[in-house]
């Protein structure tokens, strides 16, 4: 209100000759009106919509696998030390029996467990390490002489039942490695190459222009990835040209278009595309845009996102694979201990994988620094009992024997083929005891931690499909401390012997690309992702969109995984193999009719539509 | 500047001055912002996602990097009344044979034995006033050693289950995880009071547990402060997944080979 007393008046009539001032009257912004609502808003809540948007946004994995361990126990070898020697599934336990026990097996040492007079124990005992040795979580924790006193190897800790063989991680690819030294055998020629990862495919060739065919023909030692009509870059050339087209895929062999390719012989002279002729080639899908359409190829390197201490590892229930156990019992006279016991060859378990840690791949790219869609359930063998030891890496072209022995790239000598594993050793007084207190170390992996990086798969990547396919998987190889046990009666070399296979990274898909490619301007399309690739040919940006999770496309492409408390919770069955290289029967397992199936020849489970 | 020209002059009437305040812009990001509330306000009447996720707790190493949990349950053994001035401690045992079971019920694994279980219970204060229970533990008793006792005196002696529970991450494990809330978000409390229970399927009934044998506890065996005699301490630590059991009284960890967590029948006057 307006204060009746207030007088305004002009400056210059204040007093006598007031100069002219200006005024300023205080104006308070207050305000006792309001404005008319521009306009209502009103949004409907719906649950489903706001469960979606949650969805896409969070970035919180939780993964989840069932491992089902396929084992097979195939690689028999003899021990002198006791704790190895007194566990063993013995696969000549007569004879052996009867060197180690000159004077025949007396009463009283039935009776009273103790080992009858005279006991030669440098006898080595043949047969198998028992399945403990390579359970994900082993139970053996009360084995006198083993795992618990008297003379026992280690002092068995529960809370590392699940540790001391395996260990588990999370790991991401998170850059490629070009430079890899690889090392190849033509299984059914043995033409071996070494090559570095980048060259691209080995090849040889199979039929040469001169033998007069009307196609030249390629052999690689593992899948080529090509196409009728695309054109394989060689490191060999006919003249400038080096580049040729793919006329036809395989001879006739069955499946043999997976590895054999052709290219027309249209009358090459000379050696270029002799018979036996080697060397690496490269995919280009369009030779006219050779630059945006040529494969690179290289090893995928993985980044492990957690701790050991995060994994939890339990039994899948009571669930077994078909195949069972198999145990005998091991008669007492008949045992270097004099003790009945039931040794186990091969379980049947299978185990639940979770982990206690979120895996939140906020900011994390892949190897083509796309957004992240797999994740992968990385094992590694730890071996802390020390039956093993110098654990090397490969890949699957790797495993097969080389004229009837691992390849040299598994050789201990080829530095190509170590891991970056750190491996540590303890020793033990029984242990130094058997070498006559020459102290002897027993190996085992060390664990990794969040951030170590590990090789993976081999694979091929191109720019203009927007696509990386795995060309063979990345592989470790066990291989027994011969010191130990040793497996060294076959004709393998002592420094390149049999060993077990299996393959860490198994993959578990966590949002897809699309089976599309989007190609747009910079200037007249919005939204183009930053993984995008420029072509400079069509001057337009490529790429593949990522699917929202729970879209699956009419091909099936996509993931749909639980979704709840705001993270994903994706799941896979995986199946983890523990392949031996070959087979060491011992001269008794084959008399009994128990060769073991192979089990490289498993395939997986088909899924159809019934399921 | 100038002087002004404008003149106001004294009224009765209230008088305003209108100054245009002329925006030629909008407010940036008006919408976004909106929008932001408009997510907000969703957010405050559907609720968002809470993480109701568990996480596994293992009883934590000690010194000896032993891993195993150890209680000891005792039962007491009815020969006097409880009454009784001549009761000792030595009238409990860990037998599932004083609490009334035969040894052909537990031999045979009868219903009654196998319907009988130990509970315990997780509570977030001592105060039986305000306690409120979070979480309970069975524990079956097909898990425990064994003792030897004789089913007949025609028959070699046997063994039977005994309330003697070493709970391990292999062996029996049944109640030697915690599964609780790895968010602590919702519910945040590292510190249970933990109390024991015993359910008798024989009679049907809860027996309760004290962490004293009756006859020490002070000031009276039957009237004592509840706080003192019926828990023990749960710690959780959420970094590395790991619980440790605290006594009450010394607020010393309990629960290794060689300090069982003993739990003690409760008898009524």
């Amino acid at each position: 209100m307006v204060d009746p007393t207030t007088r305004i008046i002009l400056s210059t009539q204040r007093y006598q000759q007031a100069p002219r001032t200006d005024q300023f009257i205080n104006v308070p912004l207050e305000q006792t009106s309001k404005n008319l609502v521009e306009f209502d808003r009103s949004t409907d809540l719906n649950l489903a919509e706001v469960f979606d948007q949650e969805r896409q946004k969070s970035t919180t994995f939780r993964p989840v696998t069932k491992f089902t361990v396929l084992f097979e126990n195939a690689l028999t070898g003899t021990s002198i030390y006791s704790p190895f020697r007194d566990n063993l599934y013995y696969t000549n336990a007569l004879g052996n029996s009867i060197l180690a026990y000159p004077g025949g097996i007396s009463t009283t040492g039935n009776t009273s467990n103790v080992p009858p007079n005279p006991f030669v124990p440098t006898i080595p005992w043949e047969g198998f390490p028992q399945y403990p040795e390579f359970d994900f979580i082993r139970t053996d924790n009360n084995v006198p002489g083993y795992t618990i006193p008297p003379q026992n190897h280690i002092l068995f800790k529960n809370v590392s039942a699940t540790t001391y063989n395996w260990s588990h991680y999370i790991s991401y690819p998170f850059e490629n490695d070009y430079n890899k030294t690889l090392y190849a055998v033509e299984p059914n020629t043995s033409f071996n190459w070494t090559w570095v990862a980048s060259d691209g495919l080995p090849f040889i060739v199979l039929n040469g222009s001169n033998a007069q065919l009307r196609e030249i023909s390629f052999k690689c030692p593992m899948m080529h990835g090509l196409s009728v009509g695309e054109f394989v870059q060689l490191s060999i050339s006919y003249g400038t040209q080096d580049s040729f087209q793919v006329s036809s895929l395989g001879d006739s062999g069955s499946g043999s278009e997976d590895y054999i390719f052709n290219i027309a012989n249209v009358g090459y002279i000379g050696t270029t595309f002799q018979q036996f002729t080697q060397g690496t080639f490269k995919r280009i899908i369009n030779l006219a845009n050779s630059a945006d359409t040529v494969s690179s190829y290289y090893i995928r390197r993985h980044k492990i996102l957690t701790t050991p201490e995060c994994s939890v590892l339990v039994n899948a229930g009571f669930e077994q694979n078909i195949y069972g156990d198999k145990t005998k019992c091991e008669i007492k006279p008949l045992t270097p201990n004099q003790k009945a016991r039931t040794s186990v060859k091969e379980g049947a378990r299978s185990y639940t994988l979770s982990f206690n840690c979120d895996i939140n791949i906020n900011g994390l790219q892949d190897n083509q620094r796309r957004p992240l869609t797999s994740l992968f359930f990385t094992t590694i063998w730890r071996g802390y009992l020390g039956w093993t030891s110098n654990m090397k890496q490969g890949w699957h072209f790797n495993t097969y024997l080389e004229d009837g022995k691992p390849q040299i790239w598994w050789d201990q000598n080829n530095v190509n083929s170590n891991t970056n594993i750190p491996q540590s050793f303890y020793y033990t007084a029984i242990g130094d005891a058997t070498f006559n207190n020459v102290p002897t170390e027993f190996f085992y992996n060390e664990l990794l931690t969040t951030g170590d990086t590990l090789d993976g798969d081999y694979c091929e990547w191109n720019d203009f499909e927007q696509l990386e396919r795995v060309i063979s998987t990345h592989q470790h190889k066990i291989k027994y401390n011969q010191n130990w046990f040793s497996t060294s009666a076959n004709t393998a070399t002592i420094t390149n012997q049999y060993g077990y296979f299996y393959q860490p990274h198994n993959p578990i898909e966590i949002s897809s690309f699309s089976d599309y490619i989007e190609e747009g301007s910079g200037v007249n399309v919005v939204g183009i992702p930053d993984y995008a690739y420029y072509s400079t040919l069509s001057a337009l940006f490529r790429w593949r969109d990522k699917y929202p999770y729970g879209y699956i496309d009419t091909d099936g492409i996509g993931v749909d995984y639980p979704f709840l408390n705001g993270k994903h919770y994706p799941y896979v069955n995986t199946i983890f193999r523990v392949t031996p290289e070959a087979y060491n029967i011992p001269s008794d397992y084959a008399t009994i009719g128990l060769v073991p199936p192979n089990i490289t020849t498993i395939a997986d489970p088909a899924v159809d539509e019934c399921e | 500047m100038n002087a002004n020209k404008i003149k106001i002059v004294k009224a009765d009437l209230d008088q305003y001055v209108n100054i245009p305040i002329n925006m030629t812009w909008d407010f940036l990001g008006r919408e976004d912002s909106i929008e932001e509330y408009e997510v907000e306000m969703i957010k405050e009447v559907i609720g968002s996602a809470n993480d109701f996720e568990i996480a596994r707790f293992a009883n934590n190493i000690d010194l000896n990097q032993d891993s195993s949990i150890n209680y000891d349950f005792y039962f007491y053994d009815n020969i006097s009344p409880i009454s009784a001035v001549t009761v000792t401690s030595a009238n409990w045992g860990i037998s599932y044979l004083n609490e009334g079971f035969s040894v052909q019920d537990v031999y045979y694994y009868s219903k009654p034995f196998t319907k009988s279980f130990f509970k315990l219970d997780f509570y977030d204060t001592d105060d039986e006033k305000t306690q409120q229970i979070f979480l309970s533990i069975i524990l079956p008793v097909q898990q425990g050693l064994t003792e030897t006792v004789t089913l007949s005196p025609t028959l070699p002696p046997v063994e039977i289950k005994k309330p003697q529970m070493v709970l391990d991450y292999i062996g029996d494990k049944e109640g030697f995880f915690i599964y609780w809330l790895r968010n602590r978000e919702f519910v945040d409390i590292n510190e249970f009071f933990m109390t024991g229970k015993f359910f008798d399927g024989r009679l049907g009934v809860f027996v309760q547990m004290t962490n004293t044998p009756q006859t020490q506890i002070t000031p009276n065996k039957f009237n004592f402060n509840n706080a003192d005699y019926y828990y023990y301490k749960v710690k959780l630590d959420y970094n590395t997944k790991t619980y440790e059991v605290f006594s009450t009284a010394t607020n010393l960890r309990v629960g290794g080979a060689t300090t069982p967590i003993k739990w003690y029948e409760y008898v009524n006057p």
